[in-house]
């Protein structure tokens, strides 16, 4: 019987998936046992249920032996619900009175008794009955879309994104918590396998970037909070306070020269000084000032106040306050970036206790022609000019019982460039890769990483480092070639660690505000590895770049585009569509006692505090019945998932 | 204050002057040294296969004495007793059912009473009560630094010494360990705080060659030559050790690595609670100072005579 | 020098009780070397570590217990503490020496210490080494 007290008339077609579930499961015995069940009007089977023919015989049987409601016995309706909701939906009948018996992967996959296999089917097939017989019509949930997308981290992820997104018409708000964009790759010195300059093709996206008419450019701001769902959210953004006034600022660099405080340069990866009021690379944008409050000697001009004296057009202002102000968005982009695992966890290499060991971005900088070498390859400790540098790959990667299990996939190309580039500097020097396997899949890799070796001499020594030390001025690497068997003992002026790449450190904590899945590393979690690379689990949130996992600068801005395009079929919506098997509150029956509130992964449930009742937004609620299973009075009941309907499938498969 | 103390057999023997200031340093700083009754030798090496469990009995039957004498901890100071001892009492309770067989190994030990002289074998389980300390940890973690210094009376601020952990006290990491063993630096804020200059030598946890100096003593000699010479290299006068084995390797057979690589130069080599022992003022003549191989009382000599106040 | 590679069941035998007596998977090493090249005995062995673990998975046994390096390691523990899979190489060696023992003799036994040295060694060296290498 239906809601209407009208008899339901059922359709049960049981898919042989080939041999998958007919060679474990007699699905003809299976299709007559189901024969005469009470409430089903017709039985058969069928080869393949998903293809062409198998889709127009159901149609055709709805039609014909007017069927309102069917059942097809087949696979996980993971994979193909959405195909038969299709079909009788195409043949007038409510998706919602369509339910898929799962008879492959939770039978005959995963069992080889053909008897008893089959008893199982028939039992399985003969609960979703007893479910169907209770379903409800249900319409998904429409809600409106707000067309303005936000955009964390300023890398070239969330610039490819943030460009994208506007060119498509939408607003963007690019947040970044840094004075300027440019992320890691302003920082890099030429790209592989091109060997193109990074500055150089950063830079203009970068200005395009702050000229889009469609972009708000926020440097130098937090995101505090997110609220809201897919296509409503409420975010809380908070503006740090930079001192200086970026449209006054002139780049007149007098205040830089009359600060008194003398700090680590970030950008340099600490191998240069920059002042407490700085300007992080000459190309930043937005071009202007920072005063760095933590490094600043007191904004009390009794403390100190020179930079504000010094400023001509009075751009520096030390009562600049921090500010929280909302934004509402349609979409969010992460695009949060990477961090390199730090050398403190390599004690066999030293930690961070040799000045001329260093990792990769390190030696990017020195690469790099605005570095603090100004290009020229020299080892920090004395400015020497290294005749001999030694590069270990694999550093805290692939390391299951230490370190991180990962292959951070991009450390063998840039080793090769960095090999590669430090040859062109030092032709007279040599360049030594201790690798485990040299990966090179991607477009011309593989050529480059040959040209290394047979152009530039770059010796490739196969084993990995078990300890580098210094004694006096001589570094000392102990590695092994295991393709000759020698353990091998080394000399050398300066050695490259390609340290693992690992999820940022204040992003973690971003990531928790934004209750975004990741997965067992800390990387974003992609809703399907293969069909959903560029969603989030977590509707209306879209990844991009490392964040999501190691990558290289085409794959991340090929990423980034995808999930600007993904906003950009979100934004073409008129309406979302919700699924809406969601679980409702029956207010006469709860007690307001909150358990649901404090089960719902969602956020979907809050306490009514004048009414005493919960009240549940039909948006956020996934339908994943936690808080109807937790329910103690029965308020929460699943739509299509009610505890009768459970109870009386339970009993379908005891009766057998 | 009463503490057990596990010796092992070398200390009774080859390297006294390990046990004697020891005993002088703890007495110090108001401990008295306990020995379990009839200890017996731990067996110097951990059974590394199951096939072997049996050598597991012994170090297990020091733990279940101590724990019926109600010692709730048990020192050590050699590094391999520390070693098997603390790897003993991991895997017993990692591995009940590896606990349960060598208890019932113990069932069978026999006793004889001295009173009555009847044979009795009711003995008692060992039941995973004990806390295996090497002293390194029991300074640092019982006592506390603060206490130590408090109670120095020589300035070793002339001593430059290279601390020495060797294997035994690092590895195998994740079983035994008192510190990180690739970025140790327990022995260095020990020295530290008896008041010597630390000299960091790259060689710290290198193997010396252990047991593979009586069986194949040529490959053990260029081990233990690697170490001594880093430690001069970095600038050190004598190296600091807490393992009897090293010290054999180190010093005693400094004579054969020195008809091996003529470069050289012998160096003296210091059980770390005899440095303890001076620091806190104990007569030089306790220590057995005169024991050693290549004789440390010249470079000792720098340390300053005066006492300090404190 | 040419080897037959065959893994019938004798050579799967030999993995089977390699893997049980160690404790170890010998097939999680995917051969970076690093327990070969922080070896402090590497310099004396004639297989390095790595290749006894590669051989064991080739089921290479003659090679293998015919290798003086099982009677080079000093169950330093430096591979063990640095393998990035962290395969206990130690005990792998000790147990392929259990392994050829019924069949073998002494490697080190008391008749094999120098009596000049007797006097000098301390007691543990030779109960540790007559507990490694000998029967």
């Amino acid at each position: 019987m239906n809601g209407n007290g009208k008899k339901k008339k059922i359709g049960v077609f049981v898919c042989h998936c080939g041999v998958n579930i007919a060679s474990v499961v007699d699905v003809e015995r299976v299709a007559k046992a189901l024969e005469n069940y009470p409430g089903v009007e017709f039985s058969t089977n069928y080869v393949y249920m998903c293809s062409e023919p198998g889709q127009k015989m159901i149609l055709e049987k709805i039609k014909e032996q007017k069927l309102d409601s069917v059942i097809v016995a087949a696979c996980s309706p993971t994979l193909h619900e959405k195909t038969f909701q299709n079909v009788v939906e195409l043949a007038g009948i409510n998706p919602y009175q369509l339910e898929i018996a799962n008879i492959r992967e939770q039978d005959s996959w995963v069992h080889s008794d053909k008897e008893k296999a089959t008893a199982k089917a028939v039992k399985i097939v003969k609960s979703m009955v007893e479910k169907v017989l209770q379903n409800e019509s249900l319409e998904p949930i429409r809600v409106g879309v707000t067309r303005r997308a936000l955009v964390i981290g300023g890398g070239i992820s969330g610039l490819q994104a943030a460009l994208d997104i506007a060119d498509h018409g939408y607003e963007v708000l690019l947040v970044e918590k840094g004075p300027s964009i440019g992320g890691h790759m302003i920082q890099l010195s030429e790209t592989f396998p091109t060997l193109d300059c990074s500055q150089c093709i950063m830079t203009p996206k970068m200005v395009e970037v702050s000229r889009h008419p469609k972009i708000r450019l926020l440097t130098y701001h937090e995101v505090e909070s997110v609220s809201g769902f897919v296509g409503n959210f409420k975010v809380k953004i908070r503006k740090k306070p930079r001192y200086v006034n970026p449209d006054l600022c002139t780049l007149c660099g007098d205040c830089e020269k009359v600060c008194p405080q003398i700090v680590s340069d970030e950008f340099n990866m600490g191998l240069s000084f920059r002042k407490a009021i700085y300007m992080p690379f000459p190309q930043a944008v937005p071009g202007t000032y920072t005063l760095d409050i933590d490094n600043c000697l007191g904004l009390l001009p009794i403390r100190c106040g020179k930079c504000k004296d010094v400023c001509e057009p009075k751009a520096i202002n030390y009562d600049e306050q921090e500010e929280i102000f909302e934004e509402e968005v349609g979409a969010i982009v992460v695009s949060t970036g990477y961090d390199l695992y730090t050398m403190d966890h390599l004690g066999e290499y030293g930690g961070e206790r040799y000045e001329d060991v260093l990792n990769g971005l390190e030696f990017e900088r020195i690469l790099s022609a605005s570095g603090p070498t100004g290009g020229v390859v020299r080892r920090p400790s004395d400015g020497k000019v290294p005749k001999n540098v030694v590069f270990i790959q694999c550093c805290g990667s692939r390391d299951t019982e230490n370190h991180n299990p990962y292959c951070s996939k991009i450390c063998c190309m840039y080793t090769a460039k960095h090999a590669m580039l430090y040859k062109h500097r030092v032709p007279d020097g040599h360049a030594t890769v201790f690798y485990i396997d040299v990966r090179t899949g991607g477009k011309a890799f593989d050529e480059f990483y040959q040209r290394a070796v047979e152009e530039d001499h770059v010796l490739y020594i196969r084993g990995k480092v078990s300890k580098v030390f210094q004694e006096g001025d001589r570094i000392i690497v102990w590695g092994v070639d295991t393709l000759t068997g020698k353990k091998v003992e080394m000399e050398a002026d300066m050695v490259v660690l390609a340290m693992s790449m690992v999820k940022t450190e204040g992003g973690e904590e971003l990531l928790k505000k934004l209750k975004i899945a990741t997965d067992a590393n800390g990387w974003l979690a992609e809703a399907h590895p293969k069909l959903r690379p560029v969603e989030s689990l977590n509707a209306g949130f879209f990844l991009a770049g490392c964040a999501h996992g190691p990558k290289d600068i085409p794959e991340t801005v090929a990423q980034a585009s995808a999930a600007a395009a993904k906003v950009g079929d979100l934004f073409a919506q008129k309406e979302l569509l919700h699924e809406p098997t969601i679980v409702p509150v029956n207010e006469e029956l709860c007690s307001g006692c909150g358990i649901c509130v404090t089960v719902c992964p969602y956020g979907a449930r809050e306490l009514d505090p004048i009414k005493k009742v919960v009240k549940v937004n039909e948006i956020l609620c996934e339908g994943c019945g936690a808080c109807a299973a937790a329910c103690p009075s029965g308020a929460a009941q699943q739509k299509n998932q009610t505890d009768n309907q459970i109870f009386s499938m339970v009993k379908a498969i005891l009766k057998g | 204050m009463k503490l057990h103390y596990y010796p092992g057999c070398t200390l009774k023997e080859k390297t006294t002057n390990l046990d004697d200031s020891t005993r002088a340093a703890m007495e110090v700083l108001g401990y008295e040294l306990v020995e379990p009754e009839n200890w017996t030798c731990c067996g110097a090496e951990f059974p590394l296969t199951e096939e072997k469990i049996v050598g597991l009995a012994a170090p297990t039957r020091i733990l279940r004495q101590v724990e019926l004498e109600g010692g709730d901890k048990v020192v050590t100071t050699c590094a391999f007793c520390f070693n098997v001892l603390k790897r003993t009492n991991e895997a017993l309770l990692k591995d009940p059912l590896k606990h349960k067989r060598i208890n019932a190994y113990l069932r069978d030990d026999i006793k004889i009473d001295p009173l009555t002289k009847k044979k009795t074998t009711d003995f008692a389980e060992y039941h995973e009560t004990v806390w295996v300390l090497h002293l390194m940890e029991f300074i640092k973690y019982q006592i506390g630094y603060d206490k130590v210094k408090s109670h120095i009376k020589r300035d070793l601020a002339n001593l430059k010494v290279a601390p020495y952990y060797g294997c035994r006290l690092l590895r195998p990491a994740g079983e035994v360990g008192i510190d990180i063993p690739d970025d140790p630096h327990i022995f260095e804020e020990f020295l530290e705080n008896i008041g010597c200059e630390v000299v960091d030598f790259p060689f710290k946890q290198e193997c010396c060659g252990s047991y593979i100096s009586v069986s194949l003593p040529d490959a053990a000699s260029e081990a233990s030559y690697q170490i001594l010479r880093s430690a001069r290299y970095c600038g050190a006068d004598m190296l600091a050790l807490s393992c009897p084995l090293c010290y054999y390797n180190l010093d005693r057979r400094q004579d054969r690595i020195k008809e091996r690589f003529f470069d050289f130069t012998g160096m003296p080599i210091l059980f770390f609670t005899q440095l303890l022992a001076l620091a806190l003022g104990v007569d030089e003549k306790v220590l057995g100072l005169d024991q050693h191989y290549y004789d440390p009382r010249p470079v000792l000599s720098k340390m300053h005579k005066t006492e300090v106040v404190s | 020098m040419r080897v037959k590679l065959k893994i019938g069941e004798e050579e799967k035998q030999f993995i089977e009780r390699v893997s049980e007596l160690s404790g170890q998977d010998v097939y999680k090493c995917y051969q970076c070397g690093r327990c070969s090249a922080g070896c402090p005995f590497a310099f004396e062995m004639d297989l390095l570590p790595n290749q006894i673990i590669r051989m064991v998975q080739m089921g290479l046994q003659d090679e293998v217990i015919h290798s003086k390096t099982l009677y080079l390691c000093a169950s330093c523990f430096t591979c063990q503490s640095r393998c990035p899979k962290g395969i206990d190489l130690a005990r792998l060696m000790e147990a392929i020496r259990l392994l050829i023992e019924p069949k073998g003799k002494d490697q080190f036994g008391p008749n094999d210490v120098p009596t000049k040295l007797a006097n000098e060694l301390p007691q543990q060296v030779l109960v540790a080494v007559y507990r490694k290498f000998s029967k």
